[in-house]
């Protein structure tokens, strides 16, 4: 490691400032998905649901201690800030820094774990070992019981990733670009057939894995928390719909727990990266999260939501009201005796809502105003609802006419009235794109709400 | 009209459950009260607190609805709600009555009671989860950990099981300034302990005055670096942060520098 000597002997602080900075980008910050308690002995627990200790400037969660093992890199993808070509100042952690500094956190309640990636010094196999160094040493001598996440890094020796993957909570391999085209274009070192090998050696692991906890209770376990993965959205011209059909393939044929979408930040000025003059794509993020939530929770699929001829989702509504006002065939639906798979699919009831219905009209027929006070978002859902055969309000089941409804800034339907007002049309209206977009981002964007 | 009179406690709200049942009372002539309102044409019964019966009535619940309902009811009895005592006492006879599954006794939300105490047990598990992440400790000159927070919900036996889970070889002290008490636990004990502080003898901890570790200081700084430098400059938004955490938490952490 001669070249990173430099590095080695800088102020705990500017490194922390650097390896920091360098990993701020991976969107992936959850906790979630172990649920181990203390052992009584070691330090640490984790907790399915996972904690958010704080929440950063930008809204996105801490959780974990995000760093670099180091920002030293021999590749040069050109949208990474880390990029072997950038003139930055490189440096290094010793394993010894970051367990203490996992731990001294980790007791004042700062954080929930670590979060442990790195660039790719002298070759895969290499930095996998010192990312596994690490571990090994807070896991054992540091006696850390809290979630770890770590990065497999593709190209690594498959061993190094099977003994780090017992250490782990989490592991990840960052698919980067959606589609193989897009990562020949802007990360000509990487190749999906490396990246997609060691997802699929976690994936089999995890399932051998799972028949030995069968056979022996106290067996170690590997990655209990399912592994997941990472997109950049809008460095390269792929779709929406290539893009979510790329996320249900990961969830279907990998077992990924979650499939993570980062809006692309432009922090090196290449030819090839795009220009974003209005900032990165929060928007476009935003809904692809949603259909993502669409996909995991909700049943349904990617080819529903989207298609070749429609391939980007609607900027003003939602992915499932998108979805629902193009198939009023099926609604309304009436909610004392609709299936729950067919609530979940009516805007504005979601999960939780759903099996609240369910629950509650045992005992009795639901009208609208149990159904307001049990949170449901009736202002998104009259439409398409009924109850005892009944609608809300005096509403139309007409696509155009919900369409403008859900996109009006205000509320303005009344009991007993359609609300219909006459205007003169003019030669620059463009009906529903009149609302402003802006304003919605910033409500909306419940972006890195991870 | 009997109204029973009991502390804002969930054993004290317990022993009234246990009381008005033995004293066979009809469920509409009883009202159960944590304040001191006074009712017209009403008979007041103070209740004392008895372990013992709340004990029973404990049991019962778990054994009647499981254990998931009887957490949502501990939970609805920790928020800070006036009618709390009351709801509970309505939904735990209705649950006894029909004889709902375990599991299922906070189902029917079309009832207002039921959904009170669902949507107070709801208001108390967010606070519980927020506080999780955002209480902030201190490292004591001797070694101790010290954490201080206001929370709306009593909080403070639920937080304190779970960090006595998660530091079993820490001492540590976690202060409640508005109830006035403290949960304690001593390093390798399973056990915590929690003291009521009596209201005339003054704030039991001066927070001024206690004396921090060395390390604290660059461990805290190290932590508000780390806050400052993980947020990406172009995607800031404030009102975002402030969505996710409301500004009452941050007096007391760390990283908003107040602590």
């Amino acid at each position: 490691m001669e070249f990173l000597t430099a590095g080695q002997d800088m102020p705990l602080m500017d490194k922390l400032a650097i390896l920091t900075g360098a990993a701020k980008y991976d969107v992936a910050c959850t906790s979630s998905g172990v649920d181990r308690r203390g052992s009584g002995s070691s330090v640490g627990s984790c907790v399915a649901s996972g904690i958010c200790h704080s929440f950063s400037s930008d809204g996105r969660c801490i959780s974990l201690l995000k760093i670099l093992m180091t920002n030293e890199c021999i590749y040069d993808c050109k949208y990474c800030i880390n990029r072997r070509s950038n003139d930055t100042l490189r440096t290094i952690f010793t394993p010894d820094e970051i367990c203490t500094l996992t731990m001294e956190f980790y007791r004042r309640n700062y954080i929930e774990g670590l979060f442990l990636s790195s660039g790719i010094v002298n070759s895969p196999t290499y930095t996998m070992e010192l990312i596994f160094r690490t571990l090994f040493l807070l896991r054992r001598k540091y006696r850390f019981n809290g979630y770890i996440h770590v990065k497999a890094i593709p190209g690594a020796a498959p061993e190094l990733i099977r003994q780090t993957g017992f250490l782990a909570d989490r592991m990840s391999c960052n698919l980067e670009l959606p589609t193989a085209d897009g990562l020949k274009a802007l990360a000509p070192n990487k190749h999906r057939k490396s990246i997609l090998t060691p997802m699929r050696q976690i994936q089999e692991e995890i399932h051998s894995n799972r028949n030995e906890l069968v056979l022996y209770r106290n067996a170690p376990k590997f990655v209990a928390g399912g592994q997941s993965t990472q997109m950049i959205v809008g460095a390269t011209g792929e779709s929406d719909y290539q893009i979510m059909s790329v996320a249900q393939g990961l969830y279907e044929r990998f077992e990924l727990k979650r499939v993570f979408y980062s809006a692309f930040v432009r922090v090196n000025d290449d030819k090839n990266l795009p220009v974003l003059p209005g900032g990165p794509p929060l928007m476009r993020e935003h809904r692809l999260y949603q259909a993502d939530w669409l996909l995991r929770f909700y049943g349904f699929k990617a080819e529903e939501l989207l298609s070749e001829d429609r391939p980007f989702f609607n900027v003003l509504l939602d992915p499932k009201e998108d979805w629902a006002v193009r198939h009023l065939e099926q609604f309304p639906v009436e909610i004392n005796s609709a299936s729950y798979d067919m609530l979940l699919r009516v805007p504005g009831i979601g999960v939780n809502s759903a099996r609240r219905i369910v629950a509650a009209r045992r005992s009795g027929r639901l009208n609208f105003d149990n159904l307001r006070k049990m949170g449901i978002v009736l202002k998104r859902a009259l439409y398409f609802i009924t109850c005892s055969g009944k609608m809300m309000y005096n509403t139309k089941l007409d696509e155009d006419y919900i369409v403008r409804r859900l996109t009006e800034s205000k509320d303005r339907i009344r009991l007993g009235s359609d609300a219909m007002t006459f205007r003169q049309m003019s030669l620059f209206d463009d009906g529903a794109f009149q609302a402003d977009v802006k304003q919605e981002e910033k409500i909306h964007t419940v972006v890195g709400e991870v | 009209m009997y109204v029973y009179r009991c502390e804002d406690t969930q054993e004290s709200i317990f022993t009234a459950i246990y009381n008005v049942y033995e004293e066979h009372r009809q469920r509409e002539e009883v009202r159960l009260e944590i304040t001191d309102e006074p009712l017209l044409f009403a008979e007041d019964i103070f209740v004392e607190t008895d372990y013992a019966k709340a004990g029973r009535v404990a049991e019962t619940i778990i054994r009647r609805f499981g254990r998931q309902d009887c957490h949502s009811i501990s939970y609805a009895l920790a928020a800070d709600n006036p009618d709390k005592a009351q709801a509970v006492y309505r939904v735990i006879m209705m649950g006894l009555k029909e004889n709902v599954r375990h599991g299922h006794l906070l189902d029917n939300l079309a009832d207002d009671n039921v959904r009170l105490v669902f949507s107070l047990a709801g208001y108390t598990g967010r606070e519980y989860d927020h506080l999780r992440g955002f209480m902030r400790f201190e490292e004591l000159e001797n070694g101790a950990l010290y954490a201080r927070f206001a929370p709306r919900s009593n909080l403070l036996p639920f937080l304190m099981g779970h960090f006595a889970d998660r530091l079993p070889a820490e001492n540590f002290v976690i202060y409640d300034e508005k109830r006035k008490c403290m949960g304690v636990h001593k390093a390798g004990c399973i056990q915590w302990y929690l003291m009521m502080c009596d209201e005339n003898t003054g704030e039991p901890i001066e927070h001024n005055r206690l004396k921090l570790s060395e390390g604290e200081e660059e461990y805290s700084e190290l932590f508000k670096w780390f806050c400052e430098k993980i947020a990406v400059r172009e995607r800031r938004s404030l009102s975002l942060q402030r969505k996710m955490l409301p500004l009452r938490f941050r007096g007391y952490m760390t990283e908003f520098g107040n602590n």
